[in-house]
């Protein structure tokens, strides 16, 4: 079963309160510079002014993936959640052109700017150290943070098919108000 | 198209029923998608969750906090918690690095010959004791400010309170006089309480909301159920200035000028006059002094408002019919409209809206000041007040007996205590003007010296205990004033930078507080839900609970005052100040005294339950169903009346049993108005229990039983004689932008304020009509407003310094139109400077600030924004050099800026000296461009003539 962020933009909206920034930050220990989720705005300060949480989408065909010259990158068989091997990684950065929303990081430091691993969304199953102190890699349970943080519920996280569950849900309930409003205006 | 139509109405018809009864089940039985595993590995690893309450904002949310081996390891999202369920804002959400931040105080300091140095404790504690004493001697116990601290348990607002008391003065205050006082003197004077009438979970019960502010970025979580409530239909309107986070998700904006909510809101209602959407019934049974109000509601038609406040007179038809038709509707705010020489105006008119459409009292409806800091309800309710003693006694000679009562303290004893009788009850200085009372009979500022205030002697001492400097206005005068007292004592698990903004060579001395997550004790939110607070860990480095500090503080003060800690802790039977518990403070003494809001019933015990029961709650209706706290409401909301009292989440709702939550407008002035109506409720009216405020021995079950309320079943006030405006009307900010305006809607004659108002004098009407005559806005065509960056929080020591929200915003900047900047030749980033009159009435240079441009479009052209949460450098020079730094501790903060406040405009509101931050003038030119404007101002000393020659007359005898 594929595990997949989905963006209710259409339900609810996002009022870019950072939560899930912060989470993120806090929960995988990412250093300075990094953003594993990054809240985008358009039209800011006007009318039709959108927020949009943009983490990593763990696509069903990643293209980083595919342009990964050292394999680096890969896809959990059991869950579908798109990890980077930062020991085989080579910090080339094709990942970076490939993906359509930015989701793969390079953190800035060293003398170079760059100290050339990609750091990327894990859905909360690895660190930003992913591996403990025995050199063992650390995965945890996937259950993303931002999303049981989110206030407005805009990033919704978890299986494909439950995710389109909530969806009818509220587009049932977003219906059911409509029709009140009808009612009351027309008779 | 109709066919189809029908067809699908009938379909949801039957939809509707069906959803809404399994909304409630689906969205909340359920942890999201994901499914909690308790770790077992985790355990034998020693990790430990502890419950816990997040210490920033009043949406008191629960935190999971993840401590391995007594350390802060991290935090998860308590998914259970029926207010927020595990949702978290930036703040909350990083919470763990402002609590473990290195940047933490970690050592009591002391300030000599320029110098910090590392103390003991009780080498500090003692220091102060002696000068407190030394003061005390020479000026009388009226010498000492106490600025005491929205951040602390109620346990530690509640001590500080008893503190100043048994000090023997009234000059003690703290944020709620800057923040939401005038809420207190609006609502208060209104219906009886002047707190948020209904709860955060109650607005998705909201088929219409009206935002006066900001939440998406002030109070980020509760969008949790404002969002919920718009799923659900509901229609939201934003009125702001800017166009914010809030108003980017709203149906509707209203963009008017900043300072003129009331004629924005008579609009509103002069359109649901006339079109007869108001509530009658309601109105008759329920209210008092309609007919006056619609007098002067009728002089608002939306044409004149629209040219009051720029609003378009359809976009206030089109609110006022979304308010009328989508019922019940709330309305929200927080300090946009609280903080303005009209603030208490403002929050009636808030009501009396409220009110006419009869949405008070009501699930969904009711008016929900959202407050800002985690226990600033709390702090106001045990009263860190100049004006009042714990539970909104007073300061009259009746409250004094009362406290004393449950003090067990002789009311001739504490009377000794202060100079005298008369200061005794006589209001002391507050947050917005305590620096007058410092530097009144110096030197620098010939005005401020000129001014004469109404005690004996000036401030020598000032105590900063967790409150911030940067939210004070008019920074320069607080900096002069931190200058010229003799001792100042900062209490702050972070440095406050007033220690640091201060230029002195001695005389300050700073003691580590611990974070509320070191310490437990019990916390409202501004639903008035009274939470328990779990202790994390222990206090970290050398730092103390609030409380520790506060009665070691008098066991030092007891060397040189014997029998002072004895008196002071006889509830408590004079233990030490290591084992008086937060317990002990709520239960013996909290909870016994503070009847005349009805905060009996929360005890420790019972709060402490209900942490435990979280899962019982419905996130819904906030009540247990089933399991130890079954039928009781989370937090227990005051007024809980007695122990068996389930609390009462919606003030003022009369359709429900008084045990099951019911309550009603409170007896508050009287069974009779001046003009002879009955101020008894239309429904079931009576008067409130004789003695119900001062009676210790009764557990109101007798009258509970009746269903009658303790405090009464009155009427809300639509017309209040005592106050200054018995109904709001229009008035112009001091400094506005609309000079044609200022005599048709003038501010507040000097005389409103009376001789001395908190024990200063106050000038209003005088600066507006000097700033006219010598034309100073042609020097300042843009509009000034302040608020808030959803990163940070208060004065922003405690988020400066937290590495996670200091990288998501570690700028302070201006807001401008892009048509403004382009004017100026500002681009995007560019330095600038913000420059205002302020300092002009006392003789000095105009005060400025030196900031980033933030070119957006969020604000209207005319208009600038500044965030308020930043300090370390003043007008600007950087004063990061004078943040201590010794041995493994730097106080610096991660990221700092210029207070936005060094510029606020003055006015001060005549019934609770709230400052004015929300409504100036101001100009932004490039930075070097400045001196120009401040040569062509210095030409103006006859304003300064002008304010000293009223001041010879006015105050010449005093």
């Amino acid at each position: 079963m594929p595990l997949k962020f989905l963006m209710d933009v259409y339900n609810t909206k996002c009022i870019k309160c950072k939560g899930c920034e912060a989470i993120c930050k806090n929960f995988n220990e990412v250093p300075d510079g990094v953003f594993r989720i990054k809240v985008v705005t358009i039209n800011e300060g006007q009318e039709g002014q959108l927020n949009l949480p943009m983490p990593c989408l763990h696509c069903n065909d990643p293209p980083c993936l595919k342009v990964c010259p050292t394999h680096a990158i890969w896809k959990r068989q059991e869950d579908g959640v798109v990890l980077v091997n930062k020991d085989v990684c080579i910090g080339c950065g094709y990942c970076a052109s490939a993906c359509p929303f930015g989701a793969p990081q390079f953190r800035r430091s060293g003398a170079f700017g760059l100290d050339g691993k990609m750091d990327k969304c894990s859905f909360c199953v690895q660190p930003f150290n992913p591996k403990d102190a025995s050199g063992k890699e650390i995965f945890r349970e996937p259950k993303p943070r931002c999303a049981m943080v989110c206030p407005t519920q805009t990033i919704n996280a978890g299986e494909q098919a439950e995710l389109a569950k909530t969806l009818r849900e509220r587009a049932l309930e977003k219906m059911s108000a409509g029709a009140l409003e009808r009612l009351f205006l027309f008779f | 198209m109709i066919e189809l139509k029908l067809s699908r109405r009938d379909f949801v018809k039957t939809a509707t029923a069906l959803t809404l009864l399994s909304v409630g089940g689906i969205k909340f039985g359920r942890d999201g998608h994901f499914f909690s595993k308790a770790s077992a590995q985790e355990a034998g690893e020693g990790v430990s969750y502890v419950k816990t309450i997040c210490i920033f904002c009043a949406v008191g949310c629960g935190i999971k906090a993840k401590v391995k081996n007594g350390k802060l390891i991290g935090i998860e999202p308590w998914t259970e918690h029926p207010i927020n369920r595990g949702k978290l804002c930036a703040k909350g959400a990083s919470i763990n690095h402002t609590v473990t931040s290195e940047k933490r105080v970690k050592y009591p300091l002391v300030k000599e010959n320029g110098k910090w140095r590392r103390i003991s404790w009780d080498e500090a504690l003692d220091r102060i004791a002696k000068k407190m004493m030394e003061v005390r001697e020479k000026y009388g116990p009226d010498a000492v400010f106490f600025a005491g601290s929205a951040h602390t348990s109620n346990e530690g607002a509640y001590l500080m309170r008893k503190f100043m008391a048994f000090w023997g003065s009234n000059n003690i205050d703290h944020q709620a006089r800057i923040c939401h006082s005038t809420t207190v003197a609006g609502l208060g004077n209104t219906w009886g309480y002047g707190a948020m009438t209904n709860n955060f979970n109650d607005m998705r019960n909201a088929k219409a909301i009206i935002f006066f502010s900001n939440p998406a970025e002030a109070h980020p979580v509760s969008f949790f159920h404002i969002m919920e409530a718009k799923r659900r239909g509901a229609k939201l309107i934003c009125a702001d200035p800017r166009f914010s986070r809030t108003a980017a998700v709203s149906d509707l904006h209203l963009q008017f000028r900043p300072g003129t909510d009331i004629p924005l809101v008579w609009g509103i209602c002069y359109e649901i006059i006339k079109n007869g959407w108001y509530d009658e019934e309601f109105i008759r049974e329920r209210t008092y002094g309609f007919e006056k109000a619609k007098e002067i509601i009728m002089q608002y038609p939306p044409e004149v408002v629209e040219d009051i406040t720029g609003v378009p007179a359809e976009k206030i038809r089109q609110a006022a019919f979304i308010l009328a038709h989508n019922k019940p509707s709330t309305l929200q705010y927080a300090m946009g409209a609280t903080q303005h020489e009209v603030g208490s105006q403002n929050i009636r008119s808030f009501a009396i809206l409220q009110l006419l459409l009869g949405n008070a009292g009501k699930p969904g409806g009711g008016v929900n000041a959202f407050r800002g800091h985690d226990n600033v309800q709390g702090a106001t309710d045990m009263c860190v007040l100049s004006h009042s003693l714990p539970s909104y006694y007073g300061i009259s000679e009746k409250a004094w007996r009362h406290w004393a009562n449950v003090w067990n303290v002789d009311y001739e004893w504490l009377l000794g205590r202060f100079g005298s009788k008369e200061l005794m009850e006589k209001k002391g200085f507050t947050m917005s003007r305590f620096a007058v009372g410092a530097l009144a009979g110096t030197e620098e500022f010939p005005v401020e010296r000129a001014m004469k205030i109404d005690q004996p002697s000036s401030i020598k001492i000032i105590f900063m205990w967790g409150h911030s400097t940067p939210s004070i206005g008019d920074t320069r005068l607080v900096k002069k004033a931190f200058e010229e007292v003799e001792l100042l004592v900062f209490v702050d698990p972070f440095l406050e930078s007033g220690a640091a903004l201060a230029e002195r060579d001695d005389g300050i001395i700073v003691l580590p507080a611990s974070t509320q997550w070191e310490q437990s004790g019990s916390v409202t939110n501004s639903g008035r839900q009274v939470q328990w607070r779990n202790k994390v860990i222990d206090p970290l480095y050398e730092s103390k609970p609030d409380v520790w500090i506060l009665l070691s503080l008098v066991k030092a003060l007891d060397k040189y005052d014997p029998g002072l800690y004895e008196k002071f802790t006889i509830n408590f039977g004079n233990k030490s100040p290591d084992e008086i518990t937060s317990e002990e403070i709520l239960d013996k003494e909290i909870t016994v005294g503070s009847r005349a809001i009805g905060m009996i019933g929360q005890k420790s015990w019972r709060l402490k339950r209900q942490m435990e029961c979280d899962y019982t709650f419905s996130p819904e209706t906030l009540r247990a169903e089933g399991g130890p706290c079954n039928g009781e409401y989370w937090g227990l909301p005051w007024p809980c009346w007695n122990e068996r009292h389930p609390g009462t989440p919606i003030l003022y709702r009369n359709d429900i049993p008084v045990w099951e939550g019911g309550h009603d407008f409170r007896v508050k002035w009287g069974t009779e108005a001046p003009d002879g109506s009955s101020l008894l409720s239309g429904v079931n009216g009576h008067d409130q229990m004789k003695g119900w405020a001062t009676n210790l021995e009764t557990d109101y079950s007798e009258w509970l039983d009746k269903n009658m309320v303790p405090s009464g079943r009155g009427r809300a006030r639509i017309y209040a004689w005592n106050m200054k405006d018995p109904v709001p009307v229009h008035r112009e900010p001091i400094y506005t932008p609309r000079v044609d305006l200022i005599d048709k809607y003038p501010t507040y004659d000097e005389k409103v304020y009376g001789k001395f108002h908190y024990r200063v004098p106050i000038l209003a009407r005088l600066l507006q009509q000097l700033y006219k005559e010598y034309n100073i806005y042609e020097h300042f065509p843009l509009t000034w407003t302040s608020g808030r960056q959803v990163e940070h929080q208060g004065g922003g020591a405690s988020t400066r310094n937290n590495k996670i929200l200091a990288e998501l915003q570690p700028e302070m900047y201006v807001e401008i139109n892009p048509e403004d900047a382009n004017e100026r030749g500002i681009r995007n980033g560019d330095e600038v400077v913000v420059i205002t009159p302020r300092g002009l009435e006392y003789g000095a240079e105009p005060s400025r600030i030196v900031v980033k441009a933030r070119v957006t479009r969020a604000v209207p052209k005319g208009v600038v924004f500044l965030p308020f949460h930043w300090a370390g450098q003043f007008m600007g020079e950087p004063y990061l050099d004078r943040f201590p730094v010794i041995e493994d501790m730097d106080t610096k903060p991660y990221v700092y800026g210029e207070s936005a406040n060094t510029t606020n405009s003055p006015g001060w509101d005549p019934e609770t000296q709230m400052q004015n931050t929300k409504s100036g003038i101001c100009n932004v030119v490039k930075l070097g461009q400045e001196k120009e404007l401040i040569g062509q101002l210095a030409k103006m000393k006859g304003i300064v003539d002008r304010v000293m020659q009223y001041l010879k007359e006015n105050y010449a005898s005093a």
